[in-house]
């Protein structure tokens, strides 16, 4: 496997390749 | 936060000794024996610990697993049935049925009624941290994990190892298909309701919270439509939880897409919006009523006099008076006789389960000493008769929300 890079945090992508939060909410608020 | 979440009461269980008098043919076989019965009585005592946590209720899980594994896995390298699968006798009560237990001599009967009262208490962690007042970040997650771990227990017992149970359940048992569905699906629309709350806190766009409330009610009218053919005397005081919730959230989900409606200038149709989500509110507080007169299983709560509930009354009477003055100073729409239609599909904030894994196989398993474990001993031997021992019902720790005043101290 290679190195991972940056460390490792609680955000990651859904379906549409949008960051989100843990709970799946856009890592960004929309307002 | 203070949530408020339904709990159907722990299972309980006989004790078991795991005496096999001459079986256990050796020092390293009578180890695993007596280690079985340390580890399940710990893991037992865990489930009313209130001091107890994930991290800690995953050790004792998976300390007692890792043995029990030893008397299903196939251990001589053939593909035969554990020998040691049928010899102890099993007693569970289940969670709609009272103090009848059910029994099963089987080891699995024994692994899925244990990784049930784990994933019971999962959710009884998560309301217990959820009723709270001030929930944290931290806790929020915790609670959401916690929510989302139970779902993933159920879920694979359901999926993978119910189906190698011998005797299937019966109807009304939490073993059965239904059941199992209704605990899975109540465990991710809890969790959804962290989810919405906290969307809510952090002013995400009304059409997320929107389509997530709308999902989240269907979640909780799945649940219902799930145990309409159970006797209603066991299943009926958590029926009333679950269509409560699903017209709670319903009830969420017009409000916020009146708001929606309201922000692209369509305050006719906003006001129907919040008329319907008053409807759908004064339908849920009729149903905690009921809920609270019903009689069953499950904990006892005034869920209509909690903050949680209160407070989502309160935006809907605001935001319903603030389009009704809109509408008088600046568009004079009319206001629709048919609510809207609500066809919202989440995008964000559905809660999946987290896949529950086995602990690998303890290394006191090993298949030398399985060669030790004689059953032919045992037979012949009276004492081996199970002694009938006696299913107590757990005496669990109040969990009961503690009351949030809403009061903020600044």
């Amino acid at each position: 496997p290679s190195i991972p890079e940056g460390i490792p945090s609680d955000s990651k992508t859904n379906k549409d390749g949008v960051l989100v939060d843990e709970f799946g909410l856009p890592q960004i608020p929309a307002s | 936060m203070a949530h408020w979440f339904h709990r159907n009461p722990l299972k309980a269980t006989a004790p078991v000794s795991f005496n096999y008098y001459g079986v256990a043919g050796s020092p390293a076989a009578n180890k695993i024996c007596n280690d079985l019965r340390t580890n399940r009585a710990r893991l037992l005592e865990m489930f009313t610990d209130v001091t107890c946590n994930p991290e800690m209720m995953k050790n004792a899980t998976d300390a007692y697993f890792s043995l029990l594994q030893g008397f299903i896995s196939s251990l001589d390298g053939t593909t035969q049935e554990n020998k040691m699968r049928f010899i102890q006798n099993f007693k569970w009560t289940d969670t709609l049925q009272g103090n009848t237990p059910s029994a099963q001599q089987d080891a699995v009967f024994e692994l899925v009624s244990m990784a049930f009262n784990v994933a019971l208490w999962y959710t009884k962690f998560a309301s217990r941290l959820a009723g709270k007042e001030n929930v944290t970040e931290a806790e929020a997650k915790e609670v959401h994990r916690s929510l989302k771990s139970a779902a993933g227990i159920f879920k694979t017992l359901k999926e993978v190892h119910i189906p190698r149970l011998i005797t299937p359940a019966e109807k009304g048992r939490d073993l059965e298909p239904r059941a199992m569905d209704a605990y899975i699906i109540q465990c991710q629309a809890e969790a959804q309701e962290v989810t919405i709350a906290r969307a809510i806190e952090l002013k995400h766009n009304a059409t997320i919270i929107a389509a997530l409330a709308f999902e989240t009610a269907n979640f909780y009218q799945k649940a219902d439509h799930t145990l309409n053919t159970l006797e209603p005397e066991c299943s009926g005081k958590w029926r009333k939880y679950f269509q409560l919730k699903q017209h709670f959230y319903m009830a969420y989900a017009y409000c916020y897409h009146g708001q929606t409606l309201l922000a692209g200038d369509k305050c006719g149709e906003a006001i129907r919006s919040l008329q319907e989500a008053e409807k759908c509110y004064s339908h849920a507080e009729a149903l905690c009523k009921e809920y609270r007169q019903t009689k069953g299983p499950g904990t006892t709560a005034k869920p209509s006099e909690q903050l949680f509930f209160l407070k989502l009354g309160g935006l809907i009477k605001n935001t319903l008076e603030k389009c009704q003055r809109e509408n008088g100073f600046i568009y004079f729409h009319k206001v629709p006789a048919e609510a809207p239609q609500l066809e919202l599909k989440a995008s964000y904030g559905l809660a999946e389960p987290i896949p529950f894994e086995l602990p690998p196989l303890s290394e006191q398993c090993s298949s030398e000493v399985y060669a030790t474990f004689d059953l032919t001993k045992g037979a012949k031997n009276d004492k081996a008769k199970p002694k009938e021992e006696e299913v107590k019902p757990v005496k669990e720790p109040d969990l009961k929300p503690q009351k949030d005043t809403g009061c903020v101290l600044s």
